[in-house]
Order: C-alpha cells, then sequence, then structure tokens
C-alpha cells in the first residue's frame, strides 16, 4: 500500500540498486548494501519490510543513523512539517489512505495521550514554532525536530531524565549506588561543595563511583534528547574556550572538570569529521590524541595568542624550558580547540599552497606541546 | 509578568552571576563570566518558569526587581492554624553558587512563631545543613509551610514561644492569632 507513494523502490528495477542514481534514493541507498539488497531481493522481501524490519530491531544507540532513516520515513510520506498539530491535520485531512503504518511513534496506541494532547498541544505547538525557524538549516536538525515532537509523553521523559541539580537534561548522566542519577559535572561539583551524599536520598557516594557515565542512559538521553545534548555540548566548549584567557589563577580544581569535557568534546568531533585520520591511537592519553589530530593546520599559528607565540619559538624538544613553564593543562586543552576550530575554517579557504608553507612549523609546534602534555601527566602520576 | 521585564531580570542576573563562579572555584576572578550564568542563573530561571506554571498551593514568588537573585516570596496562613488569614511575605536571596549553596530566607512580617526570630531568621533544616542541590524553592516554600501547622519546638530559635508551645498550646495559639491579626493582614 505504500507503493503509490514510494514507487521507485522495488526490488524488481537493480538499475536502481546503485547510489546516485535516484533523486530521493541514495539516502536509503546507504542503509543496505546492494549484496543484501539483491539476496532480499530473492528471498522476497520488498523493501519496506525491510525498512520498517531495521527500524523495529534497531538497538545500536547510533543517533545519526537513526535520525537519517526517520526523516527518510518522513520525507517520502509528505512533505516534513515539525508542528504535530499541522501533521495531524494533514493526516485528518486525507483519510483515505489508510497508511500511517509507517507512523511508529505517533500511532502508537496510547490513550494517555489523548487526554495529554490537549494540554500539550500549545507547548509542542510553540516549540514547533522555535524548532521550524531553526530546522532551515539542514535535513538532521529537521529530523531531530520532528522525533522530539513525535515520541508520546516526552513531556514525563523530559522530567524523567532531568537532572535534579542543573534541571536540565541529564549530560553525561552518572549513577549513584543509591540509584539517582545526575549530569557528572553537577555530581561532582555537588559532592565537591556539599559533602558526598546523593543529593536526592543523602546515602554516602562511595569514593570516585560518581565520576562513571551511566553509558545506556547517556545515549538514551542522546537519541531522545538531540537537540539539548548539542546545545550543552557546544555550551561546554564555548566555557572552556573563554576560559582560556585565565592563566595566572589557581583554579585547579575547578578547570580540571571543565578541561576533561573540553577535550572529550574534542574527541567526540573529531571522531564525527575527520575519525578516518587518526594517526595516534594511544587511547591512554587522550590529551595528546587531540592535540595531535589538528596536524594540517595552517595559519591558526599566526594567530595564536602571545603566550602560545612564544611557545612556537622554542625548540620542539625543549624539555627543561617546559619542567619550569608548566602552563595550566585547562589552557592546553583550549588551545587545542582552537587550532582544531580555525583549521575547519581555514580548510575552507586556504589554497593548497600556502598551507603546505606552515606546515613544518605547526607540525614541530604541536609535536613540542604534545611532548609538554605527555611531562605533564607523568608529572601528574608521579605525584 | 511581561516579557521586557523579563528580558531585565535576565540581564542583571548576568551581573550578579559575574563573582560567583569565582566564589566557588577560588575566586579572584572579576570579568563577567558567561559560565556562572548559565550555571545559577539559568537554574533560578528555570525554577522560576515551573513556579510559575505549578505554584504549590498558597504560595507565590518571585523576583523581586530586576535581580534574578533577589526573589520575594508570599506565604498564605493555613487554615486551621492561628496564622490563618494571614499573609506573609519573605526574602528569598540567592547565594551567587545557588544550587550548592542554600538560598536565604528571611521573613519580613513579624510572626509568631518559636522557628522564627524577631529579625525574621528561620531555623529550618533544610535551609542549613540538610540542604540538598536537588532541593527548589518550591520545595523550601511548602516546607515553610509545614512548619507553620507543625512548629518544631524541640529545636526553636526563640525558647519563650517554644516554651509556651509545650506547655501551654491554647496560649500560644491565642498570641500567634493576634500577632497575625496585627502584622499580616
Amino acid at each position: 500500500m505504500l507503493n503509490a507513494e514510494y514507487p521507485s523502490k522495488s526490488p524488481q528495477n537493480p538499475s536502481e540498486k546503485q547510489p546516485e542514481t535516484t533523486e530521493n534514493g541514495p539516502k536509503n541507498e546507504n542503509l543496505f548494501s546492494p549484496r543484501f539488497r539483491s539476496v532480499a531481493a530473492m528471498a522476497g522481501w520488498d523493501e519496506e519490510a525491510l525498512l520498517i524490519a531495521s527500524l523495529i530491531v534497531e538497538d545500536t544507540p547510533d543517533r545519526q543513523f537513526k535520525h537519517k532513516k526517520r526523516s527518510d520515513l518522513q520525507s517520502f510520506r509528505t512533505p516534513p512539517t515539525n508542528s504535530r498539530r499541522k501533521r495531524k491535520a494533514q493526516r485528518r485531512s486525507t483519510p483515505s489512505i489508510p497508511v500511517a503504518v509507517l507512523d511508529l511513534d505517533e500511532d502508537d496506541p496510547k490513550p494517555k495521550q489523548e487526554s495529554e494532547n490537549i494540554h500539550k498541544e500549545s507547548k509542542t505547538d510553540t516549540t514547533g514554532e522555535v524548532e521550524k525557524d531553526r530546522g532551515d538549516d539542514g535535513v538532521n536538525s529537521n529530523g531531530v525536530s520532528s522525533s522530539s515532537a513525535a515520541i508520546p509523553c516526552i513531556d514525563r521523559l523530559r522530567e524523567e531524565l532531568s537532572c535534579a541539580i542543573c534541571l536540565e537534561i541529564c549530560y553525561e548522566p552518572s549513577t549513584t549506588s543509591c540509584g539517582h542519577s545526575f549530569c557528572k559535572v553537577c555530581l561532582r561539583s555537588a559532592a565537591d561543595k556539599c559533602g558526598k551524599k546523593c543529593p536526592k536520598c543523602r546515602q554516602l557516594i562511595s569514593n570516585g563511583r560518581y565520576c562513571t557515565v551511566n553509558t545506556v542512559l547517556w545515549n538514551t538521553i542522546q537519541l531522545l534528547f538531540p537537540q539539548e545534548v548539542e546545545a550543552r555540548k557546544g555550551a561546554a566548549v564555548s566555557a572552556s574556550d573563554k576560559q582560556q584567557p585565565l592563566q595566572g589563577t589557581p583554579a585547579r580544581t575547578r578547570s580540571h572538570s571543565s578541561r576533561n569535557r573540553a577535550v572529550e568534546a574534542l574527541n567526540s568531533r573529531e571522531s564525527e569529521s575527520r575519525g578516518a585520520e587518526r594517526r595516534i591511537h594511544s587511547s591512554r592519553n587522550r590529551a595528546v590524541e587531540a592535540l595531535n589530530s589538528p596536524e594540517s593546520e595552517s595559519r591558526g599559528v599566526e594567530r595564536r595568542s602571545h603566550r602560545a607565540r612564544s611557545r612556537v619559538s622554542r625548540p620542539s624538544g625543549g624539555d627543561a624550558g617546559i619542567r619550569t613553564a608548566l602552563p595550566s593543562q585547562n589552557e592546553d586543552a583550549a588551545l587545542a580547540l582552537r587550532l582544531q576550530r580555525e583549521e575547519f575554517m581555514e580548510a575552507f579557504r586556504v589554497p593548497e599552497q600556502q598551507r603546505r608553507s606552515s606546515f613544518a612549523v605547526a607540525r614541530a609546534n604541536l609535536r613540542a606541546m604534545a611532548s609538554r602534555a605527555m611531562n605533564i601527566r607523568i608529572r601528574g602520576r608521579k605525584d | 509578568m511581561s516579557s521586557s521585564s523579563m528580558m531585565m531580570m535576565m540581564a542583571a542576573g548576568g551581573g550578579g552571576g559575574g563573582g560567583g563562579r569565582g566564589g566557588g572555584g577560588g575566586g579572584g576572578r572579576s570579568w563577567p563570566s558567561t559560565t556562572s550564568v548559565s550555571a545559577s542563573g539559568k537554574r533560578i530561571q528555570k525554577e522560576m518558569t515551573e513556579l510559575s506554571m505549578d505554584p504549590p498551593p498558597d504560595c507565590s514568588a518571585g523576583p523581586k526587581g530586576d535581580n534574578l537573585y533577589h526573589w520575594v516570596a508570599t506565604l498564605f496562613g493555613p487554615p486551621g492554624t492561628p496564622y490563618e488569614g494571614g499573609i506573609f511575605f519573605l526574602d528569598i536571596t540567592f547565594p551567587s553558587d545557588y544550587p550548592f549553596k542554600p538560598p536565604k530566607v528571611v521573613f519580613k512580617t513579624r510572626i509568631y512563631h518559636c522557628n522564627v526570630d524577631s529579625a525574621g531568621n528561620v531555623s529550618l533544616d533544610i535551609l542549613k545543613d540538610g540542604w540538598s542541590p536537588a532541593l527548589t524553592i518550591s520545595k523550601v516554600l511548602v516546607a515553610l509551610r509545614s512548619i507553620f501547622t507543625n512548629p518544631d519546638a524541640y529545636k526553636p530559635l526563640v525558647p519563650g514561644i517554644a516554651h509556651l508551645y509545650l506547655a501551654d498550646r491554647s496560649k500560644h495559639d491565642e498570641l500567634a492569632a493576634e500577632w497575625t491579626l496585627r502584622f499580616a493582614r
């Protein structure tokens, strides 16, 4: 019954198996390999069945993948709209089409949802408006907004999955031994400032346990609230960027956590964009990894702050100078972040020739930074 | 509350939060940091919207002026107590590292209560050692309301009133009702 709206996807014509042959095809083509496709065709499975099955079976927390599929599913039904009311209206206006099979999220027969709808309507509508304004910049955000609007009782979920300390969606939730979850950063500062008790039930928190991220919960949150997570990730990055000018203040304990977040954000970003290009695979020293990644950066060197420039002039193996200076790790992370950002920007602007000229300088400089970071690590371990 | 006044509050909250994070992490920072606003200011804003959407019974609270960290709250004396019919105003001051340190609550209306002294200071466990960052202003207001109905005479701030409360309850109630009539209406 979907074939009427989705005619190009039948297993009979193998010419469409190649990516780039159809206009709306390529996104879907990525989901299944051509070989799998032909086998499926032989077995007599049609495409929609495979798509639906893959949606249902899916249990890996690969966020982007899922959104792609979701937005695809919506795109071949109707042009994607963000507000739930609109979508409902559309469905009502075309009652002759009994499709709605693919709409796994909305057609979940939940009686509670109906009653909630009325008072939710206004809320989702406004958020839908906001998201529509934002949603122009890509398919991904479009899929995001529609997914967060489509899931029933999203408000309850939001309440459940938010951190009692910052009252926002948990960012990197870590769970206490008593079973309560908070943002890792919130929980850590609560333990630092208010004693090692669970903020919810006041049970003692076992030492160090609260530093681990509850991965299942974190993946769930990333799936359900990608926008909020992205927003906070951005906030974390910009916060660490802002902290860069802070040099002399002895804010060690605080900068530690933000530094970790910055490095993590760096790493995740790196793995998204250029994970294949990674050269050093030492899982032991993530800071070094982050520092080494922007090896191809070019003009960032000239633009860096005065302090950093003095470092450039230093010989790459100058261990003695490094020992005496010992700049804060926080600064390193922030610097690495800036380098990477500038690299991204330059990648679109600078012609290849200019790039080569400063390549060697940048490389030497980054090696120096990496070795210093190693030194700091070793030092910290000795102490 | 108009949206323009909200905007002003937000702007002022930024200034108020400037020293905040620095106080938590060693001090010595003078520039206004945006991160500090996001820590305490954001949370206070969240609480504000939550309070306006779903206020606890017989309570109200909100920023006093354009400073997000300075609130005023009102409590209605619960029926069945000697404080019935009274409207009690409170000042709430949020510390800059707010969710991790308790807010300061002071009664602006005089009240005859063994847990509230003549300056308006309240002895409430959750506002001192019992504070937890998971508590919110609405929970604090509910707790304050509960000491109207059940004064904690065993941890009093004004021992005389507590003594009277334990020894001669009706006399205590009479006096409390008289004070309510005189100051809280």
